[in-house]
């Protein structure tokens, strides 16, 4: 694939490799929330999460999806922010008539008034979390294997959709550094679309074959990587 | 992807400042009975008071100190997290990353910003960054540098690019100057950063 063919399909959320900006390190004693619109955001995507109407990958997949103009300009929290409206109509929690009024035109069915994050759950709730990891199934790839890593979008499962495959390692050969057992699979589950678990590795690649221009020999990089998004490499 | 109809973009149509925006959804939300405000401050409380990097740093103090402990840290971490109730949201699954005098390990998440969040809090500025974000899988060095550390020419670097729900916590080098002192004060010198990477333990500021 061509450099201009990536460029082309390589969504903005997709950043590993960009060129871009000096990184600004935090100065110490800087705040966790640097103004309270980030507290409420914050709080509101996790209450709303707790209720179990959409998963992580749903979550993710909301925020990849608002238009790229927004997402280029929008800073981290405003695009959780834009995710989580665009999701609760699509969703159908919240309609056209309430997003443009800025308030309630119905109560929400019981069901799901029912299913809510009460402020003493939540403690129990953050503590627990939502494990990914499923019954494990049979690996096809072992640790120290070659595999060969397939093009983002020949993963997808829905047209346009979801995948947690970057596209800096596309038809690189990486090695199996570890197994994680099978966890849902983001590129379905994010459609709701189900599970799909599949074993889920760690792929070492080296940075001297990623970029033409690597500081040392030595250096890595390491990719967590369903199952299918690999093929096994004939080389040894 | 995106689509500029109303079905699939309706953050468009409520107001651009993110602060009125917020607070709009949150009237809608609370009038829907679709949440509980209490819960959110307690969200929010939680994560501004409760969680943070001190929680990640005893347990490296401790790694330090204690030899057994640091095998079943690195061996069986989601055990030893489990038990201590340290497995919750953001951290369900981890495996920690051990630097050596032949490795320095960096933790990204290129696609978005995962970070193992019941360890060490809500994730700095910097690491949700898109210039993070780009850079540190390709010239980590270079991103190195920008922190101040620099790694040594015969120490490889190797980077953790999060893009699944395993998150990554670096087990830094103790610091010669820090031998001899009790985990609570050894604690002190476990920087956020150096469990992402970005910074090596450093005495505590007076």
């Amino acid at each position: 694939m061509s450099a201009i063919e990536i460029a082309v399909i390589k969504p903005p959320h997709d950043m590993g490799g960009n060129k871009a900006l000096t990184v600004v390190p935090d100065k110490p004693g800087e705040p966790i929330f640097k103004t309270e619109w980030h507290r409420r955001v914050l709080g509101l995507t996790v209450a709303v999460g707790a209720m179990g109407a959409w998963s992580v990958d749903a979550s993710r997949f909301a925020r990849e999806s608002i238009p790229i103009s927004d997402y280029k300009r929008y800073s981290y929290y405003e695009r959780w922010l834009a995710g989580l409206i665009n999701l609760l109509v699509q969703r159908g929690f919240v309609d056209e008539t309430e997003i443009i009024a800025g308030h309630a035109v119905s109560s929400a069915p019981s069901l799901w008034r029912r299913r809510i994050l009460k402020k003493d759950n939540v403690k129990s709730v953050l503590q627990e979390g939502t494990s990914s990891k499923r019954k494990a199934s049979i690996p096809k790839f072992e640790i120290g294997q070659k595999v060969l890593v397939k093009r983002p979008s020949d993963t997808l499962i829905v047209k346009l959709g979801h995948t947690r495959l970057p596209h800096y390692i596309a038809g690189m050969v990486g090695k199996i550094i570890l197994l994680h057992g099978s966890h849902v699979l983001p590129n379905s589950n994010a459609h709701f679309k189900g599970e799909k678990p599949e074993p889920l590795y760690s792929v070492v690649f080296l940075a001297s074959d990623l970029w033409e221009s690597s500081a040392s020999l030595s250096d890595s990089v390491v990719v967590d990587c369903w199952e299918s998004y690999l093929t096994s490499a004939n080389v040894k | 992807m995106p689509h500029d109809n109303y079905d699939n973009n309706a953050q468009s149509m409520m107001p651009a400042d993110p602060a009125l925006r917020v607070k709009a959804l949150e009237t809608i939300l609370r009038e829907k009975g679709l949440i509980d405000t209490g819960a959110v401050d307690a969200i929010i409380d939680i994560y501004e008071h409760e969680i943070g990097p001190h929680i990640g740093a005893n347990l490296v103090a401790q790694a330090w100190l204690n030899p057994e402990f640091k095998s079943a840290f690195l061996a069986d971490t989601e055990m030893i997290l489990s038990a201590a109730g340290l497995a919750g949201r953001q951290g369900e699954h981890v495996v920690v990353v051990e630097n050596t005098s032949l490795v320095h390990n960096l933790v990204v998440c290129t696609l978005c910003s995962c970070y193992p969040w019941p360890l060490l809090g809500v994730p700095p500025a910097w690491y949700k960054s898109d210039s993070y974000r780009s850079r540190a899988v390709r010239e980590p060095r270079k991103v190195l540098d920008e922190f101040g550390v620099s790694i040594d020419k015969h120490q490889s670097v190797r980077v953790w690019d999060s893009t699944a729900e395993i998150r990554y916590l670096v087990l830094p080098m103790q610091p010669l100057e820090s031998y001899g002192l009790i985990e609570t004060d050894l604690a002190k010198w476990v920087t956020r950063n150096s469990m992402i990477g970005a910074g090596l333990p450093c005495p505590p500021l007076k």
